[in-house]
């Protein structure tokens, strides 16, 4: 090779980066010499070209291509040495600014052609699917598509450079099927939570991101996510998280009366009932159903072996024969209604067969007081002739006087009308009334001077009632003296050792607030799963299988004997009350959930959503109606 | 090589701030996406600006190789962040693997186009001999042209046609045009024992004064082998870039997809 072969007279200046050469390179020739020029083209097939001087024309060609052609122009003035024609030939670079080009052609050609051809962007060739979604949202998706949560999805280049220069909460769209308790967009969707404090607006995508295919990864917060908006920060249980309050998780008092102090230290000690009483907590809570809280088994199971015979034993009198100073009954009227033989009427002095007090339910029902035979007399004595002509009738329209919903139906459900009338009927002839057997099996009966209710057993719907409309009808009297009445009956119904049916003596009752405001009493009828603290979770499952039936309970539970748990149940305030347990500390949890055990995740024991649930049209089934056939 | 260092360690300091950043994006359940993804489309505009720069070789926009070793080091850094910003090494969703297939694609064919670059100028200069590559068509014909003037030379002055015919029959096919070439790639030396090969059989039925031709014609062979060496390597040089940039044009259209879905679809 030449060493000067870059000099301006030994070869061609190369332009790699022009569009062009003109080459018989590529044939593996000698190169053109020339162009290409401005239109691409690059001249002609010679080699040599004519060249005028002193009066002769020659052919020549530039020095690093051989200088002067031997050969002179011919007869038509062109150069004889020719070579294959210059034919231009992209560059290197031209080439891959084609191929470049085609491809991002290529590329925006099929995106335009897919946005075109299926708008909708369903099927498999969808260029913007962003990623299969979960298993659940695809499903409710698969009606509208991706249009389900966002809303330009196949409306057109309008509506996508709207939405560029609009914001969109895709979290609405997620109202459409989950609720909570509270708002999706306030933090733990619980306004009593935030209360007096700034917090940002919660979107559902910030936690949950979709598109990753069936598993929904983004369920769990870490411990820093947590961190972000609350202000008590700390780096886990073990370390920073505060102590439990005290009374924890004992706040809330229990819906059945149930001293496990009395019960295993007394009752369950004395020999009378040891081989009745349960050999372990186990004996009374279901291990096998338990979750956050370990629920006793029923009464029939447990509790009936020494409780069970009580119920029967507490009665509830309705009415009793007072004593009355004068008769003011209407002889004729009686005798017609109770089509008795017609007496003699004599000028005898009135000696009433009764030296009792009215009951009180009566008393209440007449707003008679049970102590003033003068007062109670007349409407007593009215309510005996009314129950001798009409029976059960009077005594109905007198319940359901007193509340806004009818409960007679319910209260006197069973009783039998002939009995009633009949005793009315002896009570108006000032007489005993005879019962022709025993009540043996429960139920409404009359006997001497008395209607009494002797309930069947537990869950006596009618005890319960009269239980429900005690309570009812002392917290609702405008009048004092109708008040003081109702709250006496109230108390005598729901007394301990005199209710009917004994129910108050397990049955927690509860002071409630209505909607308007009014106090009302409730009582405690089931065993309340205790959820006041929504936020939290905790399953007691998985803790009795790693530590076992035996010493599981105790090791968290341990009884507090000096508590005076029973007098919690003295007042209807259900806040106020001393747990037979003691409160459970920070490190009785720490045994375990420290940092070389157990997890101890914010939500190993907090839940985010506020009791977060499908709304119902979630379970709705579309009813398919079969086309006819026509 | 401190340089280089230096440039490394900026690339991986800005990851790792990066990085950090998304973390805590992430802790503050916010939208990491936008950060990591912001860096990433940064970044592979720079990248793409070198193309650009190539084309303006006249602006004083900082010499050709150090834009190379930027873009070498910045291609690593679009890596990590795109891992970092996918989440994963294979995204779900049809246009979005169509993206990572380009610019995972594009990432190898960067690498076999660097590794390329490390070694063939080596091969190059072991080579001895220094050619232009729009000019190796020209030096090829020149060399056939004085290869064929010897033969014709040797026939006209030994009488003898030995080695003319021996040239049509064999050499010639050699002298046409560049050869061995994917052998020449991988630095093997299969036409250099080819030419040795072909000169040892004939010449034993060479004449004293037609050996001297024939060495002429073995030097001239020589250096064609030299230019044939450097045409493949060459070309290997050049045209990685067929696929290389028409590959990461093709992943910058669909970046700027993936960036008006997200506008629309998640603004």
């Amino acid at each position: 090779m030449e060493e000067n072969k870059f000099d301006h007279d030994k070869s061609s200046y190369e332009r790699p980066n022009f569009p062009y050469k003109c080459g018989r390179g590529a044939m593996w020739r000698t190169p053109c010499f020339k162009g290409p020029k401005i239109d691409g083209s690059c001249g002609g097939t010679q080699d040599c070209e004519p060249f005028f001087k002193e009066g002769r024309w020659s052919c020549r060609r530039a020095k690093e291509f051989g200088g002067s052609c031997n050969e002179g122009p011919g007869p038509n003035g062109e150069c004889s040495w020719q070579r294959p024609p210059c034919a231009p030939k992209k560059t290197l670079r031209s080439i891959r600014g084609q191929i470049s080009f085609l491809t991002v052609a290529t590329i925006i050609a099929l995106l335009a052609g897919s946005l075109a051809l299926n708008p909708e962007g369903r099927g498999l060739v969808s260029v913007s699917d962003a990623g299969p979604l979960s298993r659940s949202h695809e499903k409710f998706t698969e009606t509208k598509g991706c249009s389900s949560c966002h809303s330009a999805h196949a409306q057109g280049p309008v509506a996508w450079i709207k939405a560029v220069f609009s914001q969109e909460d895709i979290s609405v769209g997620c109202a459409n099927c989950h609720s909570f308790s509270g708002s999706g967009s306030i933090s733990h969707n619980n306004k009593d939570l935030i209360k007096d404090r700034e917090v940002r607006k919660i979107e559902c995508v910030i936690c949950h991101r979709e598109h990753n295919g069936e598993r929904m990864n983004n369920l769990k917060l870490t411990g820093e996510q947590c961190n972000t908006c609350h202000k008590n920060k700390f780096d886990s249980f073990s370390k920073g998280h505060p102590e439990f309050p005290e009374k924890y998780p004992y706040f809330n008092r229990n819906s059945l009366k149930f001293d496990h102090s009395s019960h295993l230290n007394k009752h369950f000690e004395n020999p009378k009932f040891s081989d009745k009483g349960p050999k372990s907590c186990m004996g009374c809570h279901q291990v096998t159903l338990s979750d956050r809280e370990v629920r006793p088994q029923a009464f029939e199971m447990i509790c009936v072996e020494c409780h069970g015979s009580q119920i029967k034993k507490k009665e509830l009198v309705l009415l009793r024969l007072p004593e009355f100073m004068q008769n003011y009954i209407d002889g004729d009227s009686l005798i017609q209604a109770c089509n008795a033989p017609a007496q003699d009427k004599t000028e005898e002095e009135f000696l009433s067969v009764s030296t009792e007090i009215p009951a009180l339910v009566s008393s209440f029902l007449l707003n008679v007081p049970e102590d003033d035979p003068e007062t109670y007399e007349k409407p007593m004595q009215e309510l005996i002739l009314a129950m001798a002509e009409e029976s059960i009738l009077p005594v109905e329209d007198l319940l359901n006087s007193q509340t806004e919903n009818p409960l007679a139906d319910k209260l006197l459900l069973g009783m039998n009308p002939e009995v009633l009338k009949r005793a009315a009927c002896s009570w108006g002839l000032n007489l005993e009334y005879e019962p022709p057997a025993e009540a043996k099996f429960g139920g409404w009966y009359a006997d001497m001077l008395e209607v009494r209710y002797k309930p069947i057993g537990h869950r006596d719907p009618v005890a319960k009632s009269w239980v429900e409309f005690a309570l009812a009808v002392s917290t609702a009297q405008d009048d004092e003296d109708k008040a003081t009445r109702a709250i006496a009956m109230r108390d005598e119904v729901i007394s301990d050792k005199e209710g009917v049916g004994g129910c108050v003596k397990c049955h927690a009752i509860n002071e409630t607030i209505t909607k308007e405001g009014k106090k009302e009493l409730e009582v405690e009828w089931k065993y309340k799963n205790v959820n006041n603290r929504p936020h939290s979770q905790y399953s007691h499952s998985s803790h009795i299988e790693i530590m076992g039936n035996n010493n599981s309970c105790s090791n968290c539970h341990i009884l507090n004997s000096q508590a005076d748990y029973m007098a919690s149940f003295k007042s209807f305030d259900g806040t106020e009350w001393s747990s037979n347990f003691e409160s459970i500390e920070k490190k009785t949890c720490m045994q375990c959930h420290v940092k070389s055990k157990i997890n101890q995740d914010c939500q190993t024991c907090h839940v985010y959503h506020l009791n977060p649930r499908f709304k119902k049209k979630m379970f709705a089934v579309k009813k398919q109606i079969p086309e006819i056939q026509k | 090589m401190r340089r280089i260092f230096g440039y490394i360690s900026l690339a991986f300091i800005f990851f790792i701030l990066i990085s950090v950043w998304t973390l805590k994006i992430d802790n503050s359940l916010g939208y990491s996406e936008f950060v990591s993804g912001g860096a990433l489309f940064f970044i592979i505009s720079f990248l793409f600006l070198f193309n650009i720069r190539k084309r303006l070789p006249f602006l004083p926009l900082w010499p050709a190789h150090k834009w190379f070793l930027l873009h070498t080091i910045m291609g690593f850094l679009a890596l990590l962040l795109f891992w970092l910003h996918a989440g994963s090494l294979w995204p779900k969703g049809l246009y979005v693997q169509i993206l990572a297939s380009l610019f995972y694609l594009t990432t190898l064919s960067g690498i076999v186009g660097l590794i390329m670059e490390k070694i063939y100028p080596n091969l190059l200069t072991r080579i001895g001999l220094e050619c232009i590559y729009e000019r190796i068509p020209h030096d090829i014909a020149k060399i056939r042209k004085k290869s064929e003037k010897l033969i014709l030379e040797c026939t006209e002055k030994t009488g003898s046609d030995t080695l003319a015919k021996h040239y049509l029959e064999t050499l010639g096919w050699f002298f046409q045009r560049p050869r061995f070439f994917i052998n020449n790639i991988f630095g093997g030396r299969d036409s250099h024992n080819w030419i040795i090969q072909q000169c040892a059989i004939l010449e034993r039925f060479l004449n004293e004064a037609e050996r001297e031709y024939m060495k002429q014609i073995f030097t001239l062979a020589e250096i064609k082998i030299k230019i044939d060496h450097h045409y493949s390597l060459q070309t290997m040089l050049k045209n990685w870039l067929l696929i290389h940039i028409p590959l990461a044009a093709a992943a910058m259209v669909m970046a700027v997809w993936h960036l008006i879905v997200i506008q629309v679809y998640f603004n």
